[in-house]
């Protein structure tokens, strides 16, 4: 078990497949290592109640959630968390998943690819149930590819991921956008929230049952939510000047074996990417993988015949193609061998909404809005994706990286390049050249049209930035913010704000991704200099709220999952986004969460008590649940509250009793709303509430009374650690342990 | 400025509480608050938050004062601290005047409850303490009503009617704490 908050800068993965153990750790471990380990942290808990002893440091370090609720708490805590209580939130400290957050944004960042298919193939295609042609026939498979997928970095070391992926995207309608899509920058956000809002819905609709256990298996509905949130984050963003994850890194020319003139039709394809209105815009790179397929109609046509042409294809291409065999015939649920196409990912908050809607309806007919794929196809797809990707995209790209870096960076990197860069600071403002098309260029002062504000796509500020994203997808972290690097300030100098402020992201990200580097202050110091810059010249200069937001977002958890002061920095950017204003009315309490979870992650030093945020994190959650509840959402305001309560046990007494008297007033009062309109939102009678609750404050008034003498307390200590745990394990086992049967008897 | 002074016992328990206003600049004494008057358990959750802080300001700390500490950003709410030898905790919460111009700013995303956070750099152009909480000046001024009121405490805690971690309910106290803070802040 992967403890999510400390693994990854104590043990930096194995050189190679790192994220074989990663997932792996994810998906076998809750399942099975699970129920002992929590029984471990129940005997540690009934051994000594709240002193880590040296030994079980380790234990309790990962353990820590779990270890710092004491059982007497989570049997009594208050709040009405009736089926989910015992289960469910009881993991979730320890399910906050940094490492499948970690996933979760590197995944954001993978290859897309343009899919171009001619009239027949989309034909066929739609016959099968697809209304969207091969495009979206493709798509839910390439979001993961099955099996490891090997990369090749810059120093020639591979590495085997297990959680590669690509986007596969229309490329009618890349690149058409942005010109419209720059007024609706703001809906982008009001999109994400109002999706959040739709899954929150349905989610209190059905009692939160549905959501804890359908989709997120055993999560908390709120940790689901804010994946929801941060992946709706990535995946609104459009292929935009001026980062280049959205623009294509090869494209997929389809045809079908209905096609009377395949190798014409596939001709005029190529050159319909080229030339015409289906051409991409100035500032995307031209020179992308063009891959030809062959689709196969299985039911009607003949194979010998579709081979002599896949043969001729492959004479007139070269290798990149292929021959996908495809059943035309639609399939349906009732077929032997049908299998449900998954779900996509990625879905861009436009696509939820439409897309949520339209399930909505089907579901009243009856039936699943899903279409099925004969098993045959689903395995023709997923061999035909997994090819394309590993034998033809993943090498195309680290060709590409090894060229530009080795033609462009390293040009730039020596010292003609610095001279150059230094000389065009002093030349002034240069007129914006308009180098023709293949023209390197480099010399010329002001690559930068500030009219359309983009650099061209062949100029060498351009190419350095798709370098760098290359090498991003290809997960090569370390020459990624190299690159970055480098050119973040060439951006300043030409006033190319956003792909200043996109530079200055990425290179923190990347950074902060690079599992092996950085574990000094200055260097945190350093990065969070970065995200304060891009995060300026997002909103300030360009104001581009959504960009600026996926940029705060991945700093809270990126920074979060580096653990250690990390954390506290983490926190701060949440509260940040907090104060922007970025973020509506559900976002603002997720963002509570989140700083509330970054605090909980902050682990004590060594074996002290010390260096942990406990209070701080108890606190934030005792104000994410007020707001739940103020949004209306009792259930996970209750799911909140007992995050708090456990957050709270180790600081407070055994009694659970605040010290300051206006915080217990606050937190019961909450408590007592709480319960009473979770009780109302599943049609209980609340009449007989106030006996209940009479009994409930009696017995904390009575616990008032306690003596809290022996409170441990560390200022009195000359020495934190023996003292502390002589102290504490003796007199309170014996005193406590029953005071507490004897109120809940 | 509006401060909210507390003192801790060993145990996290409050055994003396104010909460006052400057003095200074023709301040009236009197504390305003961010929050809503309804949400005045805020002060309280601050502090009891900033223990933490505490907690690991005191092992790397020489000093008994450990000057400010920690920051509520939302709420642009300061702690300033200061160790006693018996074990209880002087916390002086400190919260510079909402700027006329920031709150309609402010108000935009953060909720009401939290209070909307002032513009930090705005504040950095006037020297006075009331002003710019993080300055020398006003570490300072902090340190020197602290040890004003560490004076006035230990009186209080000899004598023979008090006993440790009781509340104190002397008026002189109060009087003395709030005579220092009239002095200082």
């Amino acid at each position: 078990m992967t403890s999510p908050g400390d693994a990854t800068p104590v043990k930096p993965p194995p050189s190679f497949s790192p994220g074989v153990g990663r997932s792996a750790s994810k998906s076998r471990f809750p399942d099975e290592h699970e129920p002992t380990l929590s029984i471990d942290a129940e005997l540690a808990d009934t051994g000594s109640v709240s002193s880590p002893t040296p030994p079980l440091s380790a234990t309790t370090a990962e353990l820590r959630i779990r270890s710092a609720s004491p059982q007497a708490r989570s049997v009594r805590s208050s709040t009405p968390q009736l089926a989910r209580s015992s289960f469910g939130s009881l993991f979730d400290g320890r399910f906050d998943g940094s490492e499948d957050i970690r996933s979760l944004i590197i995944r954001a960042f993978s290859p897309t690819i343009a899919v171009y298919a001619s009239e027949d193939t989309d034909e066929l295609i739609k016959n099968k149930g697809f209304k969207g042609g091969f495009w979206e026939l493709l798509r839910p498979f390439g979001e993961t590819i099955t099996g490891k997928v090997i990369i090749r970095d810059s120093i020639g070391s591979s590495r085997a991921w297990e959680d590669y992926g690509v986007r596969f995207v229309d490329l009618k309608g890349l690149g058409r956008a942005p010109a419209s899509r720059d007024s609706g920058r703001d809906s982008a956000l009001a999109q994400i929230e109002e999706v959040l809002a739709q899954q929150l819905g349905s989610a209190e609709g059905s009692l939160g049952a549905s959501l804890s256990s359908k989709d997120v298996l055993g999560f908390p509905a709120t940790i689901s939510l804010a994946k929801l949130f941060l992946r709706q984050l990535l995946s609104s963003t459009t292929a935009a000047p001026h980062e280049t994850f959205g623009h294509p890194v090869a494209s997929v020319i389809t045809i079908s074996s209905r096609n009377k003139a395949p190798l014409e039709t596939l001709r005029q394809l190529y050159a319909e990417t080229n030339t015409g209105d289906k051409r991409l815009p100035d500032w995307v790179h031209q020179e992308y993988l063009r891959y030809y397929v062959l689709v196969h109609d299985e039911d009607r046509d003949d194979i010998t015949e579709s081979t002599r042409l896949y043969d001729q294809m492959k004479r007139h291409f070269g290798l990149h193609c292929h021959l996908l065999r495809l059943r035309s015939s639609q399939c349906i649920v009732t077929d032997d061998d049908s299998v449900q196409v998954p779900h996509c990912e990625w879905l861009s908050p436009q696509e939820h909404l439409s897309g949520a809607g339209e399930a909505e309806t089907l579901v009243d007919l009856g039936t699943d809005g899903t279409p099925y794929l004969f098993d045959s196809d689903v395995s023709a797809i997923k061999s035909f994706i997994r090819e394309l990707t590993v034998q033809s995209v993943i090498p195309f790209m680290e060709n590409r990286v090894a060229v530009w870096n080795d033609q462009v960076a390293s040009r730039r990197r020596g010292i003609s390049g610095r001279f150059m860069s230094m000389s065009r600071r002093w030349a002034g403002f240069g007129s914006s050249s308009r180098s023709g098309i293949g023209g390197s260029g480099g010399a010329t002062s002001g690559n930068y049209d500030t009219e359309h504000n983009f650099y061209r796509q062949d100029t060498p500020e351009a190419i350095l930035r798709k370098m760098a994203d290359y090498a991003f997808m290809l997960r090569d972290w370390k020459l990624a913010s190299s690159t970055y690097e480098m050119i973040r300030s060439d951006y300043g100098n030409d006033k190319a704000w956003k792909y200043h402020a996109g530079a200055h992201e990425m290179c923190a990200v990347s950074m902060l991704l690079n599992p092996l580097a950085m574990s000094a202050k200055i260097k945190l110091e350093s990065i969070d200099q970065m995200f304060e810059t891009a995060c300026y010249s997002y909103l300030t200069r360009c104001s581009d709220a959504t960009h600026a937001l996926r940029c705060l977002a991945l700093a809270v958890e990126l920074l979060k999952s580096r653990g250690g002061s990390a954390t506290e920095s983490a926190a701060r950017w949440a509260m940040r986004v907090m104060d922007f204003g970025l973020v509506g009315s559900v976002g603002q309490i997720l963002f509570m969460e989140r700083v509330a979870a970054c605090y909980a992650s902050k682990t004590p030093v060594g074996g002290a008590k010390w260096g942990a945020r406990r209070r701080k994190a108890g606190m934030w959650s005792i104000f994410a649940a007020d707001q739940w509840l103020k949004a209306g959402k009792p259930t996970l305001a209750s799911a909140c509250l007992e995050e708090a309560e456990r957050l709270y046990a180790d600081v407070l007494d055994a009694d659970g009793v605040f010290p300051m008297p206006e915080m217990q007033s606050f937190i019961d009062n909450l408590r007592h709303a709480v319960k009473v309109e979770y009780l109302q939102a599943r049609g209980f009678d609340t009449q007989d509430e106030p006996a209940v609750d009479d009994a409930l404050g009696t017995e904390e008034i009575s616990e008032k009374l306690d003596k809290r003498n022996h409170r441990r307390s560390l200022i009195g200590l000359p020495a934190q650690l023996d003292a502390g745990t002589l102290m504490s394990a003796g007199p309170r086992d014996a005193e406590d342990q029953p005071n507490d049967d004897f109120e809940r008897a | 400025m509006s401060y909210y002074f507390t003192i801790l016992s060993p145990t996290d328990t409050p055994i003396f509480n104010i909460a006052f206003g400057t003095s200074k600049g023709g301040g009236d004494g009197i504390a305003r608050f961010r929050f809503p008057d309804t949400a005045q358990y805020m002060n309280q959750f601050i502090i009891h938050s900033s223990l933490d802080i505490v907690e690991e300001a005191q092992w790397t700390n020489g000093g008994m004062y450990l000057k400010h500490i920690d920051t509520y950003p939302p709420a642009a709410a300061y702690i300033s601290a200061f160790l006693t030898p018996s074990g209880a905790r002087f916390l002086l919460l400190h919260q510079p005047p909402q700027l006329p111009n920031s709150g309609s700013s402010g108000g935009l995303g953060s909720s009401s409850l939290l209070g909307s956070s002032g513009n930090l750099v705005a504040r950095g152009s006037t020297s006075s303490i009331a002003a710019n909480p993080t300055s020398p000046q006003t570490e300072e001024a902090v340190r020197q009503f602290m040890t004003e009121v560490y004076e006035s405490y230990v009186k209080t805690a000899m004598s023979p009617f008090y006993k440790q971690g009781m509340e104190i309910r002397s008026p002189v106290f109060r009087t003395r704490v709030t005579a220092a803070g009239k002095k200082w802040l």
